[in-house]
């Protein structure tokens, strides 16, 4: 077992105040991990299967930083204040504060889950053309249950609205066009206790917000389907998503939806862990053999 | 805004918590410190991040807050053995976080030389807080929402344990799927609770008595089914020492008729003499987790007056 230290801490980003918690294996590392959360209340009911997760990382060796959007968990700010751009400013500065405090990573990984996972792709993207994302360029990329179809993911969000209506006055006052009228009208929704704002509802809640054009990244990538039951089809959607990326592979976890209230407690997803770990060995056991492989060139060439 | 600090400290089985600890702008030292308790298995904001906001009126009252998260859950360590939710929240109810609670108040004690706490949650949170103030005579108040007076594990038969209010509203329920095909489906397929149908329509035919005090029948106790047991004492202990509580429920939880029907009714004649220690208020249509704006609004609001009642020389009533 390696020692791990935690450290919760807050770190700026602009005005924003974020809070961050830094997994630290000793030893060397040069692995690192920011783990993009889901939104509202999927942040909460997967917490723990994320704590877990960055545990289990850390075990092996790789530095993990998991931090909370602005508008979530102890950051500072609230719903309303947030955006697509203020959600990839705040990863895009908890990478550099990775970097800051563990400066010897020569790598940073990204994992996500729901929007999580989308706001992931979105920076590993934009690494291509940014220079202080560098360090994720040729990083593995883990991406959870990927929101492709942001606007279907948006209406999916108000439906909780709606069972809230129902069960309070036992109807729906006002149905999903009315709440996204409202919201487009300046005035936020509130969805188990957060508040839908205009900016992030224009900037998320687009279809695509994700799209399958190929794309820029050069690390491995891994799609995973989360599926409770065989029943589920595999989704055509994921699998174009992984078949886009140069090194993207989709694969399926049989696991109740954790990030939901469920009968089950979920402190960890055993099955999508085990997955996402076996496919992170494999990984690292092909560096290996490409590593050795030019080491063998290069002494066979002199 | 307030200033806010990150906290680690033990647990009693030396297992790290993390925390917050939020500085009123102005500080008091005088004023009772306020430890928020995390609900069911959710982190220290709560759902919906219910206790951001009355965690910034509260340090704008000039209170210091803590808030952090139990072991096993959140970003604390130490693991969890349970596999279902229900069961989780069972040992919640049964006091599994009070060694917690304590280490926490210990933690303050030492680091804020804390004399006195407002311990404070949501449903298992409230619970948690009751039973460590039981323990803990430097507990002045309860900042209860939502209290449980029931076991969850219980929860898992609610044909028998379900109290007249949650089942006229199921009977509300099944009226309105009335016309829905999946509704008959998992009827005819042997989905539905067919005992909680039974017993919600059977209050249209037979007449059931009103529910009678505990002097009046012990019967009364013995029919408060799945109640929790650790509760009465904890609560009358509590009072008896002249502690203060703030018992604020939602109206569409279940938990505010299971408050009345499993042991307001039955402790009708032990709860007289506190009557003046309990403010007890009930949001309108609020459903279990506070989830619309203005009914969080209202819970910071009515926790705000109740403060204020309590300890006038606040920041919050100096500046009014």
């Amino acid at each position: 077992m390696l020692t791990v230290t935690e450290t919760p801490f807050f770190f700026a980003r602009d005005q924003a105040r974020l809070f961050g918690f830094l997994h630290l294996p000793a030893g060397p590392i040069t692995t690192g991990w920011v783990m993009s959360h889901p939104f509202a209340e999927e942040k909460l009911w997967s917490h723990r299967v994320f704590v877990s997760f960055a545990r289990a990382l850390a075990q092996r060796g790789h530095a993990v930083l998991r931090f909370d959007y602005m508008g979530a968990g102890d950051s500072s700010g609230t719903t309303p204040d947030t955006s697509l751009d203020t959600h990839l400013s705040d990863l895009k500065e908890a990478i550099a504060e990775l970097s800051r405090r563990v400066p010897q990573l020569s790598t940073i990984g990204l994992a996500g889950l729901r929007l999580g996972a989308s706001f992931a792709a979105l920076t590993a993207e934009a690494a291509a053309k940014d220079e202080q994302l560098a360090l994720l360029r040729h990083a593995p990329l883990i991406l959870w249950d990927p929101v492709l179809d942001g606007d279907g993911y948006f209406q999916e969000v108000l439906r909780s609205n709606l069972s809230t209506q129902l069960a309070v006055y036992g109807k729906v006052v006002d149905n999903r066009e009315a709440l996204t009228a409202r919201i487009l009208g300046g005035e936020p929704v509130n969805v188990d206790g957060y508040d839908i704002g205009k900016a992030l509802l224009e900037s998320c809640g687009v279809n695509p917000l994700l799209d399958v054009t190929p794309k820029q990244h050069l690390g491995p990538t891994l799609v995973m389907q989360i599926a409770a039951s065989k029943a589920q089809k595999d989704r055509e959607d994921l699998a174009a998503l992984a078949a886009s990326y140069r090194q993207g592979s989709v694969q399926r976890a049989a696991e109740q939806p954790f990030w939901r209230e469920i009968k089950p407690f979920y402190a960890r997803a055993e099955q999508l862990q085990a997955l996402t770990l076996q496919w992170l060995d494999q990984h690292a056991a092909e560096t290996a053999a490409e590593l050795a492989q030019d080491t063998h060139r290069s002494s066979a060439n002199a | 805004m307030h200033d806010v600090e990150v906290v680690t400290f033990p647990n009693a089985e030396g297992l790290p918590l993390y925390g917050t600890l939020h500085h009123p702008a102005q500080p008091q030292p005088e004023l009772p410190v306020v430890v928020l308790l995390s609900p069911g298995v959710k982190m220290r904001v709560g759902p919906g991040r219910l206790y951001v906001p009355l965690t910034q009126m509260l340090t704008e009252a000039g209170h210091r807050v803590l808030r952090f998260d139990f072991y096993g859950l959140g970003d604390a360590a130490g693991e969890l053995e349970e596999t279902q939710l229900a069961d989780v929240y069972n040992h919640i109810e049964v006091g599994r976080y009070v060694a917690d609670t304590q280490a926490a108040m210990q933690w303050l004690r030492e680091h804020l030389g804390s004399q006195q706490f407002i311990l404070g949650g949501l449903c298992g949170g409230a619970i948690t807080a009751l039973l460590t103030a039981q323990r803990e005579p430097q507990v002045a108040g309860l900042l209860s929402l939502g209290m449980t007076v029931t076991l969850a594990s219980n929860a898992a038969t609610p044909a028998k344990y379900l109290t007249r209010a949650q089942l006229d509203s199921r009977r509300r329920g099944y009226y309105r799927r009335l016309l829905q095909p999946k509704s008959w489906l998992r009827l005819l397929t042997f989905q539905s609770e067919y005992g909680v149908i039974w017993r919600s329509m059977k209050r249209l035919i037979i007449k059931e008595p009103p529910p009678q005090s505990q002097s009046q029948s012990q019967q009364a106790i013995e029919q408060r089914g799945n109640a929790n047991p650790l509760f009465p004492p904890a609560y009358f202990a509590f009072l008896a020492r002249g502690g203060q509580a703030l018992m604020l429920f939602s109206e569409k939880d279940r938990l505010q008729s299971e408050y009345e029907e499993k042991f307001v009714a039955a402790y009708q004649e032990q709860l007289q003499p506190y009557q003046s220690q309990i403010h007890q208020h009930i949001v309108k249509d609020a459903n279990h987790v506070l989830s619309f704006t203005p009914w969080q609004r209202e819970m910071v609001a009515v926790s705000q007056q109740w403060l204020r009642r309590l300890y006038p020389q606040a920041a919050g009533e100096r500046n009014a």
